[in-house]
């Protein structure tokens, strides 16, 4: 428990506000993006700092006294823990990338458009550094509002149906998070995640403590309905997937990158934070069983649904974005597992499917500048032209497929690995699980081979963009009009500036993903913990996973 | 006899002025129309201030029999002037001759106009502090009848006067079956002071069945002035008939009427003993039903409109049903007090929050302008009184006239985002906080026992889905102010392109004053904290009600 407020961590939301607070009155061009770019590289900073301070034994909390509703016991908590700050870190690495990669896309209201990106960041952190239920939940309802208008603004020809779409989506998911996020506040007295000591040293405990000791089967039922509700939509898991496509394919470059990178991980966050602690684990140990495997199946049939899917997609950021609900199948299907290795193995998916689909939009958006098109029938042997980018494609598609040696490998690794040892789900979810990684070999190396191989096709580009379809004439869209005109070479330093960090990460926790998984086993079974007092009977196995585990962050 | 005006000093300064204010009325110089609502801001600032700050009722003070005035009184009082500053503020004349304002036109009556303001805002008054039947239902009818006024005279358009004259009938025969109400529990108590009817009042016996249809027959009558369904259906013709600031004067005026009254009646016919809130199961099953009726329609009906006046009416119905809910759980949690409490302040702070923020989305539309010249609708009602609404008369109406104003008018546009995703519950605004305060009380009544508990949970579910639904028609005001094209004129068409309406100060004033209290409430926790203990403390009456014990005595 801390002794003293860690004063470094409220600056990863002050940061980034006051980036866009001030950005929205800067001048529009140069001005405004090189200041939400350096906003945006000083975020990262601060989280770097935040990750050596924790790797150096500091704590990371901050709980200012007096700004609280204390009638609710609601109050400013932030707090970051191993699983927490690589998140964050993840978020405030590609955060920088997208804003810069913005640079040549987007030409159009440029300084809305930066400080609603540094919103957007300010809020997705606001999920990962929230201490409490209440504050979870605000700031993961407002990470929609920045996206709405990046997607409905500077998107696509059906921005607005997207971006409608996508707010519609998840509010109405998320509004049952609410309903359940207050009734275990309210009964709990206290909205805090986590068990606290106050100033007289007396122990307080959080709502996750309160609800697994105190909640009847039937409130806790309720309550893992209204979590999963809103989670699984975020996420999105198999039958709530519909709004993800359109919205990845409409929002602009960036914007998609954001989307897949870090907010689909707010729902699988979510899940590990609060749905699995407190609606899903008792005291007794599983409340839900059944409920467990039925999450499997869902997840499952993302997984191959997906990809199939996926296969027949003529638009190759359609195609990614469904490769990403097959991918978070997988993310979720480890947590679900609830054993150590399931649930670490779906932390670090998390943080390599934002790093690899992150990757791939930027590389998809750079073909798009440059062609203005998606269209898998359209574009062909694009590495004659363009090697440097075919490395790039060719790279981040091996590491989406999990390629070993890259940071792929190791998730889909472990998730299924989870899966099959699971007491809750068992071999048969690992197998069809696995018969997703074949597809998703299948459809991206599909897609690359006619893309990037084979003859050289490029479709001939007009001068300027196409005149929209929805409004013919008078409105060009704005994406296209501000679109830079095509230059079909290869992508400049600018570019590659841009893609090195992504894959220098992607070989480093690839190679060590002991760097990211060694610190987790903590705060992993601490949410465990009423699983590990209760050992399910099926459960015999465990000392054979701690040595798995052992072996697979050693590398 | 001084006392009564000491004690009743608001109610007293509220008549005074709207009986000078009529008078100045005759007088048709543009002097008195411009000193008319100088004289209203006035008395009205002065009434918050001092009610604000000035000293609080400790104890009860119970003037005569038929009046009684006490923290509830007083919080009512408060947050009516609050929300009267600002509807003055919105009605404010400025035009040249001081004869109407951009969205409002009352001609010479503005001496009148503001007059019956003033007497419709004491009508709430008295509500608040009648404790006797007739004063109650002189209260209610002072604050209906000047309505019904306004409405007819806002504009000189054919839809007005519908729109007024259906509302003065619909509303006259509510008063008549709100007095039928009053008949049975007269007659078969034989009183009409409120202490002496809750001490004589069987409501929880059997035999009584006549006070339970008279309690029921009253809430009916009642649930006009708050437009429950099924009795919601003038709303929409006469919110969008009546100018837009008489709109917002509609949706905050007639329902805090009505729910002060039901609340008040709920309050002394539930008294058991020295107990309050006891009544029997079937009116909360009743309140139940009508909750989710006025929820369910409002917002679907909400969802197919294309003009926005009518869109915020039937939103204003919804709302209306969320409050209902804190009724509902107010009413069902018999025998947990401080449940019972919470569920009072919940629909206290909701009409407080309802009032802030509603106020700043009508005050947008007047500063919009509309497409529509009026050239065919508008028709000179006489020929004296020419036709002015070229000029003045163009607040927005439809989502025609919204398209692309956000992106034109950047601060208007904020503003009016900031209030609808208030509307709708968005965190960091006030009706987060307000949703959260009936969801609260709601959720605690559940856990009482597990009949109502399931019964309380899914009101509380389905609050949550309305919204969500309401979520779909205020993103649309926002999607179509930011992300819609201007729509561009036919080709050919002869009429000019709508000119920005000019920005009156006072106008601006009351929408900047709506939109900061929005955020302000929402984001520096201890306001929010300071209005949730006023409401939480805002009891009806005291433990000791001094005089009318002593009234009881000496009969």
């Amino acid at each position: 428990m801390p002794e003293a407020n860690n004063y470094l961590l409220p600056m990863l939301l002050i940061v980034p506000l006051l980036g866009a607070v001030v950005g929205a009155f800067i001048h529009n061009g140069p001005h405004a993006r090189h200041w939400a770019l350096m906003i945006s590289v000083i975020t990262f900073a601060v989280s770097v700092v935040l990750g050596f301070q924790f790797y150096h034994g500091a704590s990371l909390e901050f709980f200012p006294v007096g700004y609280e509703i204390q009638s609710l016991g609601f109050g400013l908590h932030l707090r970051l823990d191993a699983v927490s700050l690589w998140l964050a870190i993840l978020t405030t690495f590609l955060t920088p990338l997208a804003i810069a990669f913005s640079f040549d896309s987007i030409r159009d209201r440029e300084r809305e458009y930066y400080a609603w990106m540094n919103a957007l960041l300010l809020t997705m952190l606001g999920v990962f550094v929230a201490g409490d239920v209440l504050l979870f939940y605000v700031f993961f309802e407002l990470t929609l509002v920045p996206m709405f208008f990046i997607i409905g603004i500077w998107g696509g020809p059906q921005r607005r149906y997207a971006a409608a779409k996508f707010f519609l989506f998840t509010f109405t998911g998320s509004v049952f998070t609410l309903a359940a996020a207050i009734y275990v506040g309210v009964h709990a007295g206290t909205f805090a995640i986590f068990d606290t000591i106050d100033a007289d040293g007396h122990l307080r405990i959080g709502a996750v403590t309160f609800a697994q000791q105190n909640l009847s089967q039937t409130e806790r039922w309720w309550v893992l309905l209204g979590f999963l509700a809103g989670f699984a939509v975020k996420v999105p898991l198999f039958p709530v997937h519909t709004w993800l496509p359109l919205a990845h394919t409409e929002a602009p470059t960036a914007g998609s990158v954001i989307l897949a990178g870090v907010m689909l991980k707010l729902g699988t966050y979510g899940l590990f934070r609060l749905a699995v602690p407190i609606g899903l684990l008792s005291s007794a140990g599983l409340a839900f069983p059944g409920l467990v495997q039925v999450v499997g199946v869902f997840c499952v049939i993302g997984v191959i649904y997906a990809a199939l899917v996926a296969w027949v997609q003529p638009d190759i950021k359609k195609l990614v974005a469904y490769s990403s609900v097959s991918h978070l199948g997988f993310c979720v299907l480890g947590l679900f597992a609830l054993n150590d290795i399931g649930m670490q193995g779906s932390v670090l998916y998390m943080i390599n499917h934002g790093l690899s689909t992150g990757a791939m939009f930027l590389v998809i958006g750079m073909i798009y500048d440059r062609y203005h098109t998606r269209d898998i029938n359209e574009l062909s042997g694009l590495t004659r032209r363009m090697p440097i980018l075919g490395f790039f494609f060719v790279f981040f598609v091996m590491a989406s497929i999990g390629l070993p040696g890259l940071n792929g490998f190791w998730s889909e690794f472990l998730t299924i690995l989870g899966a099959f040892t699971s007491p809750y789900l068992g071999p048969a979810f690992g197998m069809f699980a696995a018969l997703g990684i074949i597809l998703g070999a299948v459809y991206m190396l599909h897609m690359t081979a006619r893309v990037m191989f084979g003859p050289l096709k490029v479709p001939t580009v007009e001068a300027h963009g196409h005149a929209s379809e929805e409004h013919a004439g008078s409105n060009v869209l704005a994406y296209e009009r501000h679109a830079p005109p095509p230059h079909p070479g290869d992508i400049n330093r600018w570019e590659i500036a841009l893609l090195t960090p992504i894959a220098l990460a992607i070989v480093v926790l690839g190679v060590k993903p002991g760097l990211v998984t060694d610190r987790m086993l903590g705060p992993i079974q601490a949410i465990r913990m009423p699983l590990i007092n209760n050992p399910s009977p099926s459960a015999g196995n465990d000392a054979s996973q701690k040595q798995v585990v052992a072996r697979a962050t050693q590398n | 006899m001084s006392s009564i005006f000491v004690n009743m000093w608001p109610e007293s300064l509220l008549v005074i002025v709207g009986c000078v204010l009529l008078l100045f009325g005759t007088a048709k110089t543009p002097a008195a129309r411009r000193i008319s609502p100088i004289l209203a801001l006035g008395s009205l600032i002065a009434i918050f201030v001092i009610e604000m700050w000035g000293t609080r009722s400790s104890e009860v003070k119970a003037v005569t029999d038929s009046i009684l005035v006490y923290k509830f009184q007083d919080y009512i009082k408060l947050i009516s002037a609050g929300a009267g500053i600002l509807l003055v503020l919105l009605a404010w004349p400025t035009n040249s001759d001081a004869t109407g304002n951009p969205a409002l036109q009352f001609g010479h009556e503005a001496g009148e106009f503001f007059g019956l303001m003033m007497l419709s805002i004491a009508g709430i008054f008295f509500v608040a502090s009648a404790n006797d039947i007739i004063l109650l239902f002189m209260g209610i009818e002072l604050a209906s009848i000047p309505t019904y006024i306004m409405v007819s005279i806002s504009r000189p358009l054919p839809v007005a006067q519908e729109a007024g004259v259906k509302y003065f009938f619909l509303g006259a025969m509510a008063a008549a079956v709100m007095l039928f109400g009053f008949s049975y529990i007269y007659g078969t108590t034989g009183q009409t002071n409120l202490d002496l009817i809750g001490k004589a009042i069987q409501l929880n016996f059997p035999g009584h069945e006549w006070q339970l249809l008279g309690v029921v027959v009253l809430l009916i009558g009642l649930g006009f002035k708050i437009a429950a369904v099924p009795l919601h259906a003038y709303a929409g013709d006469v919110y969008q008939g009546a100018a837009t600031p008489v709109t917002a004067f509609l949706a905050f005026v007639p329902k805090t009427t009505g729910f002060v009254a039901i609340i008040k009646v709920l309050f002394y016919v539930s008294q058991v003993g020295e107990v309050h809130w006891i009544l029997p199961d079937e009116i909360a099953k009743f309140l139940w039903v009508i909750a989710v009726l006025t929820m369910f329609v409002g917002n679907v009906l909400g969802l197919l409109q294309h003009n926005v006046k009518r869109v915020l009416a039937y939103s204003s119905i919804a709302h209306s049903g969320y409050m209902l809910v804190g009724v509902t759980a107010l009413v069902t949690a018999t025998g947990q007090p401080e449940v019972q409490r919470a569920a009072l302040a919940g629909v206290l702070f909701y009409l407080a929050s309802y009032a802030i923020m509603n106020s700043g989305a009508f005050g947008i539309l007047m500063l919009l302008p509309s497409r529509d010249t009026h050239v065919s609708t508008f028709v000179s009602l006489s020929p004296d009184q020419p036709n002015r609404l070229t000029s003045s008369g163009t607040s927005a109406e439809t989502f025609e006239d919204l398209a692309g104003q956000g992106r034109k008018h950047p601060g208007l546009g904020i503003a009016m985002a900031i209030c609808c995703w208030s509307l709708t519950g968005l965190p960091l605004t006030i009706g987060f906080f307000g949703k959260f305060f009936l969801i609260k009380p709601a959720l605690q009544a559940a856990s009482a026992n597990s009949e109502i508990s399931s019964r309380m949970t899914w009101l509380v579910v389905l609050l949550v889905i309305n919204a969500a639904i309401s979520a779909a028609y205020y993103l649309k005001i926002i999607a179509t102010m930011f992300l819609r094209p201007e729509p561009t004129p036919f080709a050919g068409a002869t009429q000019p392109e709508p000119e920005s309406n000019p920005r009156p100060w006072p106008i601006l004033a009351g929408v900047a004053i709506s939109v900061i209290g929005t955020l302000a409430f929402g984001v520096y926790f201890p306001w929010t904290d300071k209005l949730w203990d006023r409401t939480l403390h805002a009891d009806i009456r005291g433990p000791q009600a001094p005089t009318t014990q002593a009234v009881v005595a000496a009969r």
